[in-house]
């Protein structure tokens, strides 16, 4: 544990609505990666797949951002339109309330959402723009809920922007709608976004337990099955640490009993699965889950045979944020790959303590960005793969090191029993590939001895 | 003929970029450059992952990180202690500083804090420049070519007072609009210096986002013209500039040191290339090269094949401003309908064309070329096309659904025959899979 340092133990609050004693630590001017606060309230509620996202601001916050996520939907797909008031000097000059104001009714007009989610941004939020007042006023008239986010990116991190995103949700959402009568109650998946479609796996792996999904909070969600989830039993946190914060309000203001768990690795799978049926108090279900548990892992570790022979001993450096650092290195570990470098940066203490747990003494820990620290762990550790996101693919492509997305733009599944199987594949296909020889061979010409010393 | 606005309080859809984005692009083709982008952490992570997905390269650029407090009270700390960082551990030869709209609102002075930091520091042999760009205005071209022209001010500025220019009579300076890819920079810079000439194109994204292996990656740019050639173009004979866009920083080096320059609006279609081609072959006095002659019989050819597919097919293209005039002109050429043109922002090139033009997003190509065959735009048009049901082409930026989309050319002879070649596939495809679906399996 000793390469830790100090800072990385302050960003524990940046998750927790608790009052805190620090605030996260300020990015680094010249060496700051990754999103602002906008980026991060975006990635939790776009998943609300049929309401309208406006972002209030100049283009380039909506236009540079727009379809930047796999966050897949399977059914509506207006949360895949691009909505801004694309401000001009001159509203910036004279104020933008009135262009917001009609931005709503012509959303509204002509698309007909279930609620608009009004993004603030830099320039709205320093300019004065009452935006709550605006959208109240909104949603009055026109008769639907109209949400205003109040996250513009220069108060933080992309992480306070999840959670300021899941303060909207707790403030004008939840506890705002009733399920219908037949609706089967059961578990508020939480911060589980359905990056290429996890959640659909997830989902079906509890319906086959027969635990019912009440909430998707976010991924893959409509916007009325939200105002319901303060009717769930349980809550589960999947992922986004900043979201923890929503399950323990729900737990003060509803009663609602919560558990952080994760889908990597059949392990945690199993773990989660299991978690529900317990918290929901029900034996037949806890009976159900264990059956299902022991069946899926045989099978799965069937299937993985051949895999785990050509994976074992081999070694990774992982690179992400968050949970996934820890709950990804179980799944490895399942696959028989050692990981020999791990990234903390976004990483709070309960997380670090997890990866510590799940790793060996001589696994390094990559405090802070920067593709070079990353690049340079691998090196030293003589890793065989890179694991990260789509930020540093081409880093590791320029480097000839293999690599797996594991971040929000992959179009690969990696959750539960199947998504293990996946990621065995993946890994296996990654390392297999001929490119690395034939990339690290040079031009028959070159190989030669050159004809005449130069 | 006309600029038109469709009146909608809201952009839906849009397909104009920041202009930021704009000036990131720019100085990826200059050789061990870092842009710095004053702004909040989201104004750089933004261009960086979308650039990083439509070149699939890991794309420089650095952020001041301006935070709230920072903003209200002095952003200008931020961005010393972020050059301070970016000048000790990456020692770069260019610096772009690029301001937002945030320090744009809050009023940020820092072109003047930029001029006391170079003094202070006695900052010499390297390029640290600054640009004005906030989103509010224009899009990813004019933040392109307004980088370039900052970038050559202060290449004059370093080297304006050494007194006489001498010229070099076979040197010529290309300055490649933001439309153009890798791939057709490396074309124009071939077709040129075919003709005798040494070209030092300003920037040269052709040999930094072009996919090259070259071992390690470093936080600065790879490839892209080196500083040394920058400063080395100002003795260019001429001036050649693509695309409309570009014609500002060519006055630039004109009015400065008396650079004269050519304008070329586009380098797609056979016009196009014809002009270029027939203008270098009278300031050089050299044939065109046999190898051009060819591809001029190549594209005819492929036109006359292909014209059949092309008969009653009608087209709209959304582009930034620049490329849909040459991509305008290339469809003129094949005698389809251009039913709606639809483009970013209002240029006065875009306003002396001859169609009529709408400044807009992606729904109101969407809604104005409703019944188009072929659907031309960035990837953003996918799902409108799927709803229109059109053939879909992506072109410009971003371009994500695509391998080597920045390795496609549209420049020259062969460029144009390619993409000729693209959309009549395209609309052959779609055919036969109309075809196709009338026919139901049991």
């Amino acid at each position: 544990m000793d390469p830790l340092r100090q800072d990385e133990f302050d960003s524990q609050a940046c998750g927790s609505m608790a009052p805190k004693a620090k605030p996260c630590p300020r990015p680094k001017p010249g060496e700051a990666a990754g999103g602002c606060s906008f980026d991060g309230a975006q990635i939790t509620l776009l998943p609300i797949m049929d309401a309208a996202h406006l972002v209030h601001g100049p283009i380039a916050c909506a236009g540079n951002s727009w379809e930047s996520r796999g966050a897949l939907s399977s059914g509506p797909s207006l949360s895949q339109y691009g909505f801004a008031t694309d401000l001009t000097d001159s509203d910036i000059i004279f104020g933008g309330e009135k262009k917001l104001k009609d931005s709503i009714d012509y959303i509204a007009g002509r698309f007909a959402p279930p609620a608009i989610f009004v993004y603030s941004t830099c320039v709205t939020a320093l300019i004065g723009e009452d935006m709550d007042a605006v959208c109240k006023e909104a949603a009055d008239r026109i008769g639907i809920p109209v949400i205003p986010v109040n996250s513009p990116g220069f108060v933080g991190s992309k992480n306070l922007g999840n959670r300021l995103a899941g303060d909207a949700l707790l403030q004008y959402v939840i506890g705002t709608g009733e399920p219908e009568p037949e609706t089967d109650l059961g578990v508020n998946l939480i911060g589980e976004y359905n990056i290429a479609g996890e959640m659909w796996d997830i989902e079906k792996l509890m319906n086959s337990a027969g635990i019912a999904v009440t909430s998707r909070i976010t991924g893959d969600a409509r916007y009325k099955e939200i105002t319901w989830a303060h009717r769930a039993r349980v809550n589960m946190v999947v992922c986004s640490r900043a979201l923890l914060g929503l399950a323990k309000e729900m737990e003060s203001r509803y009663g609602i009993p919560y558990f952080e768990g994760s889908f990597y690795g059949a392990k945690e799978t199993t773990y989660s699965l299991r978690q529900m049926a317990y918290l929901m108090n029900d034996r037949e279900m806890e009976r159900r889950v264990d059956r299902l548990t022991e069946r899926e892992e045989a099978r799965l570790s069937q299937e993985l045979r051949p895999y785990r022979k050509l994976l074992r001993g081999k070694r990774a450096v992982l690179y992400t944020g968050g949970v996934k650092s820890w709950s990804v290195i179980s799944a490895l570990k399942e696959l028989g790959v050692q990981v020999v470098g791990v990234g903390t940066n976004k990483s709070t203490e309960d997380d670090v303590r997890r990866i510590a747990d799940r790793v060996g003494d001589d696994t390094e820990y990559i405090p802070e960005g920067g593709a070079s620290r990353i690049i340079k762990t691998v090196r030293e550790r003589k890793a065989d793969i890179m694991i990260a996101g789509g930020r540093n693919m081409y880093v590791a492509m320029k480097e000839q090191i293999p690599f797996i997305d594991i971040n929000q733009e992959r179009h690969k599944a990696y959750a539960g029993y199947e998504g293990l199987l996946r990621l065995a594949k993946e890994l296996t296909y990654s390392l297999a590939n001929p490119i690395w020889k034939l990339a690290a061979s040079p031009a028959p010409w070159d190989k030669e001895a050159p004809p005449y010393d130069r | 003929m006309t600029v038109n606005r469709r009146k909608k309080p809201a952009s839906v859809n849009p397909m104009k970029i920041g202009q930021s984005l704009g000036a990131v692009l720019a100085l990826q083709g200059c050789y061990r450059a870092m842009p710095l982008i004053h702004g909040s952490q989201g104004c750089s992570a933004f261009p960086k992952a979308l650039l990083t997905r439509h070149f699939r390269e890991p794309i420089a650029v650095q952020t001041s990180a301006l935070q709230e407090m920072d903003v209200i009270f002095d952003a200008n700390r931020n961005l010393e202690e972020a050059l301070n960082l970016v000048l000790s551990k990456h020692r770069p030869d260019i610096i772009g500083i690029i301001g937002t709209e945030l320090t744009d609102v809050a009023g940020v002075d820092y072109q003047n804090m930029l001029k006391t930091y170079k003094r202070e520091r006695n900052m010499r042999g390297g390029l640290a420049f600054s640009v004005v760009l906030p989103d509010f205005r224009g899009s990813l071209e004019s933040g392109f070519s307004s980088t370039v022209e900052s970038m050559i001010d202060e290449m004059i500025q370093q080297v304006g007072h050494r007194g006489q220019r001498s010229v070099n009579t076979r040197q010529i300076t290309l300055l490649p609009g933001s439309f153009l890819t890798p791939a057709d920079v490396m074309e124009l810079k071939e077709i040129i210096s075919s003709f005798g000439f040494e070209v030092i194109a300003l920037p040269d994204i052709s040999t930094s986002l072009s996919g090259h292996l070259l071992t390690g990656f470093s936080p600065l740019t790879r490839g892209g013209v080196p500083l040394d050639s920058m400063l080395q173009s100002l003795q260019s004979a001429l001036t050649i500039a693509v695309g409309g866009s570009m014609e500002r920083p060519a006055r630039r080096l004109h009015n400065a040191i008396g650079t004269p320059y050519k304008v070329f609006e586009g380098a797609m279609g056979l016009k196009a290339t014809d002009e270029l081609l027939h203008f270098l072959h009278q300031i050089s006095g050299e044939p065109v090269p046999l190898r051009y002659c060819w591809q001029r019989e190549n594209l005819l050819d492929s036109m006359l094949d292909a014209h059949f597919q092309f008969a009653g097919m009608s087209v709209l293209a959304a582009l930034e401003p620049d490329h849909l005039h040459s991509v305008s002109g290339w469809l003129e050429e094949l005698g389809v309908e251009q039913k709606a043109l639809i483009t970013s922002f209002e240029t006065p090139l875009i306003a002396g064309m001859e169609r009529e033009v709408w400044v807009g997003d992606l729904d109101d190509a969407e809604v104005l070329g409703k019944g188009a065959d072929l659907w031309i735009s960035n990837s953003h048009g996918i799902a409108g096309a799927q709803r229109t049901g059109a053939a879909f082409m992506p072109a410009g930026f971003p371009v994500w659904n695509e391998l080597g989309a920045y390795m496609s050319v549209s420049a020259g002879y062969r460029g144009a025959m390619e993409w000729s070649n693209k959309a009549g596939n395209l609309l052959m495809q779609r055919e036969a899979g109309s075809r196709e679906s009338s026919v139901r399996h049991r």
